[in-house]
């Protein structure tokens, strides 16, 4: 690795640095300037002063707003995210570290899929420019990509899991088979759990194949027209070996990219499916969180999900650092 | 020229007998714009629709009315903490709101709702956020609760309590909701489901009782739409946790179907004088853990509710308990004497009519043995409580006994074979499952076997019911009610006329039948009809839907209204 890059990759890291401290902020300040009440869960008709008292004092809101936000930040060093107001004797951490693996799992898991069925659709679609089997394609993809997800979702649940009663409707599999899971690797190995897992994971990957579907098929449009596969061409290999091994090559770079960026927004953006499945993760917490005003929750959430967002930012640039040239050079020359 | 006199005499005499009127009832400042607060329409639809109708009402007495529906989380904000001028959250206090207050089964004794919804000790910091101060009323909040002895002179106290504040219209009550619940009876024998009064079929003795009838049935599931928090005897974390503790946790004496407290893990309670009462627990009982429960571990349940230490905050010292919760609950208790390994004696401070009600059938017996170190050590922590503390699986002595949980997934019980009133059912499962649709998907398609709440248009589960031959809908009038509550400090709702006058604008029958489709009736009181014996009163005053006849009253009370039709205060 040259000097530029180093100092290109440095630079990077002290913004995504600097991003988070404000993401960080924007966060404390947004939860307790909004107009919202933590104690109304706590709110009874045996609801005391001295009990008001006792709950601000424990949650730290008894304290100037100063004082709360140093707190806060020294703790996030600490990688304390502090207790949660809503669940008695948990960490925000425990929390959050239980949900992290579904959502992951979920995430990945779609994204694999979506982008395995998008590069390949998008393949075939270039291959079969101006057929009716590209028109349809293409007017399917344009379609699930605009349909709501929620929407997706409840039509599925009706048929696979109601109607036809193929699939469990909900959860991470039942409360007879998962209390026997002690770990995550019981889990993985259980194949409740991926039953459980296909009816989300095919909403999510129908959302979401339509970008790389979209963008392959136009890179590859592109690519088409140059005159490296052309000559391939004259050369006498194959349709099917200029398509795979040169065309498809070269057109895949964009997307990989977008696969490393949707990595971090679609494990921040999986709320409404999370919701409609009663999916245990990330998003369905983050959205109970804010409902109850359960700050530390919410903050936590968040700032999970900006974190994982932030870093598959930074290692994008670093990809493009290293897949094209041009980037480290122009750091240097910026920085000399 | 006499004549001429007379006749301007005459004349001058009638305008001044047509300007009379006019002067004597001069116009007072116009009524000032009122804001009505609800919940929003997402988060309980029924609640906003109620609310918009009473608005639209409002208006019609020419009334500037603004709905502002915000969500639960704020309206805390703006209803609970903004109820005077000087400590006001929001930019002002409160007018009016809709509320709602739901039922439990410890609330089958009035004494709840008479004392902490209106005495005027509980104003500023407590229930009573509207503000009522009335000291005739004070009192009889007072003498109810140390009648221990008579229970008709209970009743004729707390019924002149229900005619005072139906009077003075300071809630302006208009339904019991009735709860529905759905049931696959293709499992369970609907015969041996209990309605408890109140409470509806979700209650402790369904949970003991239900008959299976099919292999299915051996397990019961159904679900929540909220998260289940915590697992904490000490701790009361909201509706659907409650419901799970007392299946969980024995209690002394429980309320049983028809709302009256009856002994349980006692197998006596005998009352020695109005002070002094004697509680004999039935032998042979253990904890899941296989030890043996004792008067000791009863006595400590008391004790571990009403431990804390004095501390010193802002330069005032005060008591902070370990269990705020349930602290309330306790603090009537002077003395607890251990009698012999199963029974003890309680001292109460002052006699309480409620004792065996918020007391003995509320505070759920812990085992010593696992909670005196965790309180120990509680209290030498100055910033820690009971609220802290989750046991990994929790030790209660009750029916049912925890398998497995996850508080943001479902909690997984099963019978208890050693307790004396073992369940019929084998397991007991609640999954958390925020996607109401998906609640309705699952009890049709047999996932589900037992609805247990519903928040949504009761008429689509009346829908769903006629559409599957498996499913049966149960409904109970619920001890809770949903009313409007006016912040009585204030003008113009410091003038009862001017409450009643509004009470007379809301269609009490027409938001039961088009808005809660019938699964509503109809509410006058803090005493919910379910109560039946604490509704034995004469008649409370009526306020029947009707635009003119609040204007009627308005009018009658001097109120006036300008050109453009809007409403003024009386003149002078």
């Amino acid at each position: 690795m040259n000097r530029g890059v180093a100092y290109y990759i440095l630079g990077r890291f002290l913004q995504s640095v600097m991003v988070l401290w404000i993401i960080v902020t924007l966060l404390f300040l947004l939860f307790r300037l909004a107009p919202s009440n933590p104690l109304a869960s706590y709110i009874d008709t045996t609801f005391t002063k001295q009990q008001e008292a006792a709950l601000l004092a424990r949650f730290g809101l008894d304290k100037p707003l100063g004082e709360q936000y140093i707190i806060y930040l020294v703790n996030l060093l600490k990688l304390d995210l502090g207790d949660t107001f809503s669940y008695s004797g948990k960490t925000v951490l425990d929390i959050l570290g239980a949900d992290l693996p579904n959502t992951i799992y979920l995430t990945l898991t779609s994204l694999l899929l979506a982008y395995a069925v998008g590069v390949l659709g998008g393949i075939v679609m270039a291959a079969m420019r101006g057929s009716a089997f590209e028109r349809i394609g293409t007017t399917f993809t344009l379609m699930t990509r605009a349909a709501p997800q929620f929407w997706v979702g409840m039509l599925l649940l009706t048929f696979f899991a109601f109607q036809w009663k193929l699939l469990p409707s909900s959860g991470i599999g039942p409360p007879m088979v998962r209390y026997r899971w002690e770990t995550e690797w019981d889990k993985l190995m259980s194949p409740v759990f991926w039953r459980h897992m296909i009816l989300p994971t095919f909403t999510l990957a129908l959302y979401l194949h339509g970008l790389p579907l979209l963008l392959m098929r136009s890179n590859m449009l592109e690519v088409l027209d140059q005159d490296y596969v052309t000559m391939s061409r004259l050369a006498g290999y194959s349709e099917w070996r200029v398509m795979i091994q040169t065309a498809a090559r070269n057109a895949m770079l964009p997307v990989l990219t977008a696969l490393t960026l949707g990595i971090g927004y679609s494990i921040g953006g999986n709320v409404v499916i999370e919701h409609v499945f009663s999916w245990p993760g990330l998003g369905r917490t983050l959205v109970r969180a804010v409902q109850q005003a359960d700050y530390p929750l919410a903050q936590g959430a968040f700032f999970l999900i900006a974190v994982i967002i932030v870093f598959m930012n930074f290692i994008a640039d670093i990809l493009y650092s290293l897949l094209d040239p041009r980037v480290g050079a122009s750091a240097q020359a910026q920085v000399s | 020229m006499s004549r001429k006199l007379v006749s301007i005499a005459l004349l001058a005499l009638m305008m001044l007998a047509l300007a009379l009127p006019v002067t004597s009832q001069t116009m007072g400042e116009m009524v000032p714009p009122i804001i009505v607060h609800s919940v929003t329409q997402a988060e309980r639809p029924i609640e906003y629709e109620t609310t918009r109708l009473v608005v639209e009402n409002m208006r019609e007495l020419g009334l500037e009315v603004e709905h502002r529906a915000i969500p639960w989380a704020q309206l805390i904000d703006e209803i609970w903490y903004s109820r005077t001028v000087d400590s006001a959250a929001a930019d002002r206090p409160f007018q009016m709101t809709h509320w709602r207050m739901v039922g439990r089964p410890e609330r089958s004794d009035p004494d709840e709702f008479t004392y902490n919804l209106f005495h005027s000790s509980v104003r500023d910091g407590g229930y009573n956020f509207i503000g009522y101060n009335n000291p005739a009323y004070d009192a009889l909040a007072e003498a109810q609760r140390v009648e221990v002895g008579d229970r008709e002179a209970r009743l004729d106290i707390i019924c002149e309590a229900q005619q005072i504040i139906r009077n003075d219209m300071v809630n302006a009550y208009f339904i019991h909701p009735l709860t529905p619940q759905v049931v696959n009876t293709a499992v369970f024998n609907p015969d041996s489901i209990t309605t408890q009064a109140g409470i509806g079929v979700h209650n402790f003795w369904t949970w003991i009782g239900i008959e299976p009838t099919a292999e299915e049935g051996k397990t019961l599931i159904t679900s929540t739409t909220s998260f289940l928090n915590s697992f904490n005897p000490l701790e009361i974390a909201g509706d659907a946790p409650s419901r799970v503790t007392e299946m969980t946790w024995d209690r002394l004496m429980r309320i049983n179907p028809i709302g009256v407290p009856e002994p349980w893990a006692a197998e006596s309670v005998v009352w020695e004088d109005p002070l002094n009462v004697v509680v004999t627990l039935r032998a042979g009982m253990k904890w899941h853990d296989g030890e043996d429960v004792q008067s000791d571990d009863a006595a400590y349940s008391f004790e571990a509710a009403l431990a804390g230490t004095m501390q010193t905050k802002e330069g005032e010292e005060r008591f902070q308990p370990e269990a705020p919760d349930y602290y309330p609950f306790a603090s009537n208790v002077a003395n607890i004497e251990i009698i012999d390994d199963l029974s003890l004696r309680f001292t109460l401070n002052t006699p309480s009519a409620a004792f065996e009600t918020s007391s003995l059938a509320k505070l759920n017996l812990i085992p010593k043995h696992i909670w005196e170190p965790i309180i120990n050590d509680l209290l030498t922590q100055d910033d820690a409580d009971v609220d802290s503390i989750q046991e990994e699986i929790p030790i209660g002595s009750g029916p049912f006994k925890y398998v497995a949980f996850d508080v943001n997934e479902f909690v997984f019980l099963e019978a208890f074979d050693d307790h004396w009133a073992r369940p019929q059912i084998d397991a007991w499962i609640m999954n958390v499952l925020p996607n109401q649709e998906a609640t309705l998907g699952q009890i049709q398609a047999g996932e589900m076997n037992f609805l247990w709440e519903w928040p949504g248009d009761p008429g689509v589960l009346q829908n769903i019911v006629e559409e599957n031959e498996h499913l049966d809908l149960f409904s109970a009038i619920s001890i809770g009610f949903n009313y409007f509550a006016f912040n009585v400090r204030y003008a113009p709702f410091d003038d009862v006329t001017f409450r009643q006058a509004v009470a007379h604008t809301i269609p009490q029958e027409f938001i039961i039948d088009n808005i809660f489709n019938g699964l509503a009736a109809p509410a006058d009181s803090f005493v919910s009809a379910a109560l039946e014996y604490w509704r034995q009163c004469e008649d409370l005053p009526t306020y029947d839907f009707s635009i003119e006849g609040a204007r009627a009253l308005l009018e009658g009370a001097g109120y006036s209204w300008d050109d453009e039709g809007r409403l003024h205060y009386p003149g002078n």
